[in-house]
């Protein structure tokens, strides 16, 4: 195969902010289609762990079952352990319905409220069989500042109680991926941005009064540009504030002023922005995705020109071998 | 600004804002709720009209009859009569007797539950008198009072002042099992709640004066359709007709004017119908027609009619024309004349009178129909409009159950009657207990409201749909069906004008709410504040108007007819007054105070010269602020006194006594000026020379509350193309929501009910009262409108997997099934158990083994398929003579599951019935998830299947990583002009960020400007356009999205319940065809028109294996020698035709079974269809050959 080095390209990744549940880091020297491919990967294919099982043996709750066992499949849990876990068709170890170490985690709720309070069964109230697998609590862990409010909120809400009703079930949580159910996505939010250029034409800028730029620079819905407080020049505060709304270029043209900024979006380098739901760290979630992508591509290295192909793509193996 | 008023000065007195407005609004629904008309005038029959009922029935008064008795002494026993009379009625609450004979009250929740009636039972004092006659004629009377004798029971509206649930509070409600959202209005008759339609007619005691279309033989007709209140007859009708020129042949002037009279053959002269009144003077007529004698065009016209009653000049010739007419023949002059008189005096036009001496009022009214008629043939007024809502009246469940009320107490008095008759005649002692059967009103009332045929079962007249199952869909569904009206007129009827919009439905009728197609128009819903009138005595008017000096016929002459004003009373011309302006002004005065009924219509014509005055039930009115002096009488302290609740009573109805607020109906309306906005008035005092009008009288409270409950959930439906807001107003009552919040306690047999409903971030100010927020029906979608992938096509969009899976618009669908254990006779009695194969016959194909001991499928079971829900036998009669024991003893009498359906027992309710029958009632539910073909709408008539779903990765994303649940294609958009969904959406995104709701009210002063600007300080585009990335291929979009959150609605059509196929299955027993629909597993039909295709396109086997061989193929065996079918025996291989002793010549034929059907048909009528397989020709030749 005939790999042409012009392609080649070393892409390099520079971080911005890192928070557990948050990661803003700079993508350069790549294109699309790996932005998005790294995209699409830490929303769909990052395994979780997440309740997917439900045997309910009490429920005399104003849901019915299918509805709790639907909102117990949306509490995050944290699943640093998916990655070392089977997924439980793989399981040689179990038949696939649990209890069984290497591809599932127990779970029980057993809640009955005996006071003319309402009671709240949150996720708090879910027993793990497992330590290291628990709902994630994004309040428990600065619960100390949160003061009070913190403290009567615990958890997520699955379900509220009346006097003598009783929720008492177990659940079985597995290894899954985004693709198969939006539950076991990591991610919050994933977004990357084409990084813009904004060059301002200054001479063109001069010929403008200071009412005159001031409004245009309005016209912006984002604070892209600002007006110097001393020079009174108008000055580009956060070009990533830009949303390509193209709305300073329409204005410059109805002030008859076209070519007053020119905005150029960078096809080579992308702002990520990685929220995760808690399930697993954004940093993780961002490094999981590129073991993924990795991964399928040695797949299709592996296979190329090989059978397995045909396994590994069904129906488009013969098109990768016939494509490449 | 300040032009001089102190008051302005002063902030007590400021004129009230729109906002303000809005509390007064409040105020309104606080105290009345949405159905205060069907509770009206449920209130009103139960509190008036029933008594007023059995009062007007006459005393019941029986003789023995003369009886032949044969070898007994006929000797005189003096006579002894009976006389019973029905008095004061009683009515308790709600009751329910149990089959073990234990009564105790009733709540709704159990009545729906366990399919009973929510009635409650109605006693009357009955009075006896027994007069006895002695031999020597003096009279001796004996009476005796029954004190609260049963006479039948009374179904109950809900929340009416006689249900159990009457001024409970929530909490009560709640404990009770009841939504506290919901308003009553209903009946619950055998478990399943009914709603009245109100039903429209025409106004009686109104003259309507139309010009016939030429070519016809009459130019113009006056009618009045008469009927007198406390009447139980059908209107009489009178016609008064004027000939068209051309009509009357032979006459020199031609335009005869004549009248026809009930129960009279032909037209009679006017003049002759005077003169049998007893007016012969052709002065005394012409007065009582056209008052004023220099009005000579009008006398004129009436000159032919004078000619042509010439030759009648006395009253009893006149009275003689007319009994000559009338149905009696060969009868005595004398009787004629007695039979034209009575005519005269009870038929025509009995609301003026049916007593004696009525023959002035009687000309004077006769006069002045010939007055109006003469009034439009000149040209001086147009003629009357069919259509206008003055002229309608609506019957609500008040007058119509009055109506079979009346009905029924008769039947019952009647049978009371019949049954005494015959105690007297045989000599038994009576006993009224045994004489009074109640289940003649209990049944009657009940079979009417159960099956919606209004009148007597098997009767003529009866009015289908009049009562109808309530739709509990949604909420809004449930609100909007209670406010329904309905004008039987024929569906097929070509007439447009009937279903238009007219100008007087304003603020009356929704003009966005109706059907589309047969019924459009026909079937209407009242608009927020629209008001049915109960009715009220005339008689306190009438009083009124006699302190006031009004004049009555016997004190006047007609020559001041026309400079006075002529003052009818419903419809009845009572007199005339001198000083109208004055009389109304005090009238209006009174009204604003309370001290005449709040709903008496005050017509002033200054025109006509004439004050109408109505008092009558059924007139639709709503509320609107009284203007003085171009200021509103309601000033701000006052809505602050409100909004603070300073005095304990206050609320609407104080600001309707201290008289800011009258009620004004739809032809008072029409002597109105009525500013549309309050800052209309205030412009017109600021600029009185721009103003539209300088004599404002009332101000609309709000604009917006022209629009019905459906109406009001569409947002901004001023920038709507109106068919839009009517196709919503049709959809938003097919989608899923929250329609009661008791609904886990109640067994409907469907219910849809949404797993996360959210309030809309876009509300108008009216849902607030429609309790939209607190039961919606809908989720705030991100919607982008969009081109992507193409999957959004032709009405399609495009939803988000990944949304779906977090639980998008997910629902649960419920349906219920019931049985129970009937018994016939004494013996044989079914029974709830789990059907056992060794003695049971008729067992299902399903599966048993969900059945408990006791024949029914716990909770929690999961069902599928044709399960057996609930397991039932019958025991099979035993044969006695024979000795061996029978195989099977019962018959299997189960309940299967839906063969499409699956799901989870949710309850089982068992209970007994009425009857004390055990009933069972088992729902079943299932989770309905959205997917492709599910249908789902905005709040602009903008529906659409799902046509694909993409998981979050694929949806296209904004810069902020927002990815939308919903993609409709922008194809929509152009040629429907719903500009008011775009509006929503960026309200929507603004609302959003801010963390408010959006104001959508129509006919306010929000702009598209305000909204975009408000966007662009959240930091969007201010259009709501947002630049977006493909989510396949990471790229920017060429275009920019317009995006945001617009509150969508689930329709209940989804594809689970509409998917069908079938290859080979059932068929019809008759045809031997393919049974139709899904639910029986039918086949899909090959039409008329795809036969036509398949014709032109030549595919001739196709065709043949579509209609025959898929269809319903049969052979049959035909004589070759008759042409007939003959007997074939195919097991033993022969074949015969008995009539041609033929046993060799038969031969097979292909036909349908159909076909086979309709020869064997034509043979039952002695039709012989003969077959022949060789040519005819051929044959006959054979056949001469045999015979010769």
């Amino acid at each position: 195969m005939d790999m042409s080095s012009s392609y080649q390209r070393v892409p390099s990744v520079r971080i911005r902010e890192m928070k557990d549940d948050f990661l803003k880091f700079e993508l350069r020297d790549t294109d699309a289609s790996i932005a998005n491919a790294l995209r699409r990967i830490m929303i769909a294919e990052v395994p979780t762990l997440a309740i997917d099982l439900v045997e309910i043996e009490a429920n005399s709750s104003v849901l019915n079952d299918e509805f709790i066992a639907h909102r117990l499949g949306l509490i995050p849990l944290k699943s640093e352990k998916a990655v070392n876990m089977l997924l439980s068709r793989d399981c040689n170890a179990c038949d696939g319905d649990g209890r069984c170490d290497f591809c599932s985690v127990e779970f029980t709720l057993d809640v009955k409220c005996t006071t003319d309070q309402t009671l709240d069964v949150t996720s708090q109230d879910l027993r793990s069989s497992d330590l290291s697998v628990v709902p994630v609590d994004s309040l428990g862990q600065n619960t100390g500042s949160m003061g009070d409010a913190a403290l009567e909120q615990r958890g997520i809400l699955i379900v509220k109680l009346r006097r003598g009703q009783e929720l008492k079930l177990r659940a079985i949580a597995r290894k899954g991926i985004g693709k198969d159910h939006a539950k076991w996505s990591p991610a919050a939010t994933v977004t990357f941005q084409y990084e813009p250029e904004i060059h301002l034409n200054e001479t063109l800028l001069e010929t403008l009064t200071l009412d005159q730029k001031r409004e245009w620079v309005e016209s912006s819905p984002t604070k892209v540009f600002d007006i110097d407080q001393v020079t009174q020049q108008v000055v580009v505060v956060d070009p990533e504030a830009y949303a390509y709304d193209e709305e300073v270029i329409k204005k410059a043209d109805a002030m008859g002023k076209p070519g007053l900024v020119e905005i150029i979006s960078r096809e080579d380098s992308f702002i990520f922005t990685v929220e995760s739901t808690g399930a697993i760290k954004a940093a993780d979630m961002f490094l999981n995705a590129i073991n993924i992508l990795r991964q399928k591509l040695d797949g299709v290295r592996l296979s190329f020109d090989t059978q397995e192909a045909d396994d590994q793509f069904g129906e488009l193996g013969a098109h990768m071998r016939g494509g490449l | 600004m300040y032009s001089g008023d102190d008051d302005e000065y002063l902030d007590e007195d400021q004129e009230i804002t729109q906002e303000d407005a809005w509390a007064v609004i409040s105020a309104y629904f606080e105290e009345k709720g949405l159905v205060r008309q069907q509770l009206d005038s449920f209130d009103e029959f139960i509190q008036n009209t029933m008594q007023e009922i059995v009062d007007e029935s006459a005393e019941i008064e029986i003789r023995p009859e003369a009886q032949h008795n044969p070898g007994r002494n006929n000797e005189f026993m003096g006579e002894t009569t009976y006389k019973i009379r029905f008095g004061q009625i009683y009515l308790s609450k709600p009751m329910m007797t149990e089959s073990d004979g234990e009564t105790q009250t009733l709540f709704p929740k159990a009545a729906r539950l366990r399919n009973l009636t929510y009635s409650a039972p109605l006693y009357a004092d009955i009075t006896k008198y027994v007069i006895r006659k002695g031999e020597d004629g003096e009279e001796e009377m004996e009476q005796e009072d029954l004190a609260k004798v049963f006479i039948g029971k009374v179904p109950i509206m809900l929340r009416s002042s006689y249900c159990t649930l009457y001024e409970n509070s929530d909490k009560d409600l709640t404990e009770l099992g009841e939504c506290p959202y919901d308003q009553g209005g209903y009946f619950i008759i055998n478990g399943s709640e009914k709603v009245l339609i109100a039903q429209e007619k025409m106004s009686t005691n109104h003259v309507y004066v139309f010009k016939k279309r030429q070519p016809n033989k009459y130019a113009y007709v006056a009618e009045v359709r008469s009927m007198a209140e406390t009447q139980n007859k059908p209107a009489s009708s009178m016609f008064v007709r004027m000939l068209s020129r051309a009509g009357a042949k032979g006459g020199s002037s031609g335009q005869y004017i004549r009248a026809t009279l009930p129960y009279i053959r032909t037209e009679i002269p006017i003049i002759v119908v005077f003169r049998a009144l007893g007016f012969v003077a052709d002065k005394d007529i012409l007065e009582h027609i056209c008052y004023d004698f220099s009005d000579t065009a009008m006398m004129e016209l009436l000159r032919p009619s004078l000619e042509e009653a010439f030759v009648i000049q006395n009253q009893q010739v006149a009275l003689d024309y007319i009994g000559k007419r009338g149905s009696t023949v060969g009868v005595t002059r004398e009787k004629r004349i007695k039979y034209a008189k009575e005519i005269l005096q009870k038929e025509m036009l009995p609301h003026v009178g049916v007593g004696e001496y009525c023959e002035t009022k009687k000309a004077y009214f006769f006069g002045y129909i010939i007055h109006r008629l003469l009034l439009c043939a000149l040209g001086r007024r147009a003629e009357d409009d069919r259509d206008h809502y003055g002229n309608k009246r609506l019957d609500l469940a008040g007058p119509l159950l009055g109506g079979l009320f009346r009905m029924l107490f008769r039947k019952l008095t009647k049978d009371v009657r019949g049954y005494l008759q015959k105690c007297v005649d045989s000599g038994k002692e009576i006993n009224l207990a045994y004489a009074v059967k109640a289940k003649t009103i209990t049944s009657g009332l009940k079979y009417s409201l159960a099956t919606g045929n209004w009148g007597q079962a098997n009767t003529a007249g009866v009015r289908a749909g009049v009562s109808q199952v309530l739709n509990r869909l949604t909420f809004a569904s449930t609100l909007s069906h209670l406010r329904r009206l309905n004008s039987p007129i024929g569906r097929e009827g070509k007439l447009a004008k009937p279903r238009q919009l007219h100008n007087s439905h304003w603020g009356m009728m929704c003009p966005a709410e109706t059907p589309e197609g047969q019924a459009c128009g026909l079937v209407k819903n009242l608009a927020l504040m629209a008001y049915i009138t109960v009715g009220s005595a005339a008689n306190p008017i009438l009083v009124f108007l006699e302190e006031w000096s009004t004049e009555n016929f016997e004190e006047i002459s007609p020559a001041v007819i026309p400079q006075s004003t002529k003052i009818f009373v419903n419809g009845c011309w009572v007199g005339i007054h001198r000083d109208p302006e004055h009389l109304v002004k005090t009238l209006r005065q009174l009204r604003r105070q309370v001290d005449v009924n709040t709903e008496v219509g005050v017509v002033r014509d200054i025109r006509l010269k004439e004050l109408r005055l109505y008092t009558d039930y059924g007139r639709c009115s709503r509320p609107l602020f009284i203007v003085e002096k171009q200021r509103l009488l309601i000033k701000k302290s006052h809505i602050q006194a409100l909004q603070q609740k300073e005095s304990p009573e206050g609320g609407w109805f104080e600001l309707v006594s201290k008289g800011f607020i009258e009620y004004v109906d739809t032809e008072e309306e029409e002597t109105t000026m009525i500013s549309m906005t309050i800052s209309d008035l205030i412009n017109a005092r600021n600029n009185p020379n721009e103003a539209y009008s300088d004599t404002y009288t009332h101000c609309e409270i709000h604009p917006s509350l022209i629009l019905g409950v459906c109406g009001s959930i569409i947002p901004f439906p001023d920038h709507n193309q109106s068919p839009r807001n009517t196709y919503q107003s049709a959809m938003g009552k097919q989608a899923m929501g929250i329609y009661v919040t008791n609904y886990q306690l109640r067994m409907d047999t469907l219910a849809y009910v949404l797993y996360y409903p959210q309030k809309p971030l876009v509300t108008t100010r009216a849902m607030e009262h429609l309790h939209f927020r607190q039961l919606p029906a809908g989720i705030n979608a991100v919607v982008a409108i969009a081109c992507y992938s193409g999957y959004n096509q032709e009405d399609s969009v495009i939803m988000n997997q990944s949304s779906v899976d977090r639980g998008f618009f997910r629902s649960i669908f419920y349906r219920s099934y019931r049985d129970e254990e009937k018994k016939q006779g004494t013996l044989v009695k079914e029974e709830f158990e789990r059907p056992n194969r060794e003695n049971t016959t008729g067992m299902r194909h399903g599966s048993y083994d969900k059945l408990d001991d006791d024949g029914l499928a716990p909770p929690g079971t999961r069902v599928s398929g044709e399960d057996v829900i609930i397991g039932k036998t019958t025991p099979l009669p035993q044969d006695e003579t024979g000795t061996q024991a029978q195989r099977y003893t019962k018959r299997d009498q189960s309940t299967c599951l839906r063969q499409s359906e699956s799901g989870m027992i949710d309850q089982v309710v068992l209970t007994t019935n009425a009857d004390g029958l055990r009933f069972v009632k088992v729902r079943v539910r299932s989770i309905r998830i959205p997917q492709i073909g599910d249908k789902f709408s905005s709040r602009h008539g903008q529906k659409g299947t799902v046509g694909m779903t993409y998981t979050q990765e694929d949806m296209p994303w904004t810069q902020e990583g927002i990815t939308p649940d919903i993609i409709v294609n922008p194809h929509a958009i152009p040629s429907r002009m719903t500009i008011g969904q775009l509006i929503e959406c960026i309200m929507g995104k603004v609302a959003a960020h801010m963390g408010k709701e959006g104001d959508a009210t129509p006919f306010t002063d929000v702009t598209v400007d305000n909204i975009s600007k408000a966007l662009h300080k959240c930091g969007y585009q201010m259009r709501g356009f947002e630049t977006m990335y493909n989510g396949h291929t990471g790229r920017r979009l060429n275009a920019m999205i317009f995006i945001g959150p617009t509150y969508y609605q689930r329709l209940k059509h989804m594809v689970d319940d509409k998917i069908h196929s079938r290859g080979r299955g059932p068929v019809q027993i008759l045809t031997r065809q393919p049974a139709e629909g899904r639910s029986r597993d039918g086949g899909l039909r090959f039409g008329e028109m795809e036969r036509d295709c398949m014709i032109a396109h030549g595919a001739a086997h196709f065709l043949k294996e579509r209609l025959f061989d898929q269809s319903d193929a049969y052979r049959v065996h035909v004589c070759e020698l008759c042409g007939l079918i003959a007997i074939a025996n195919l097991k033993k291989s022969t074949f015969e035709c008995r009539g041609c002793k033929n046993k060799t010549e038969i031969v097979q034929v292909h036909i349908p079974y159909a076909c086979k059907l309709l020869f064997q048909e034509l043979m039952s009528m002695a039709i012989a269809p003969r077959m022949f397989t060789k040519e005819v020709k051929q044959l006959k030749s054979d056949q001469s050959k045999k015979g010769a």
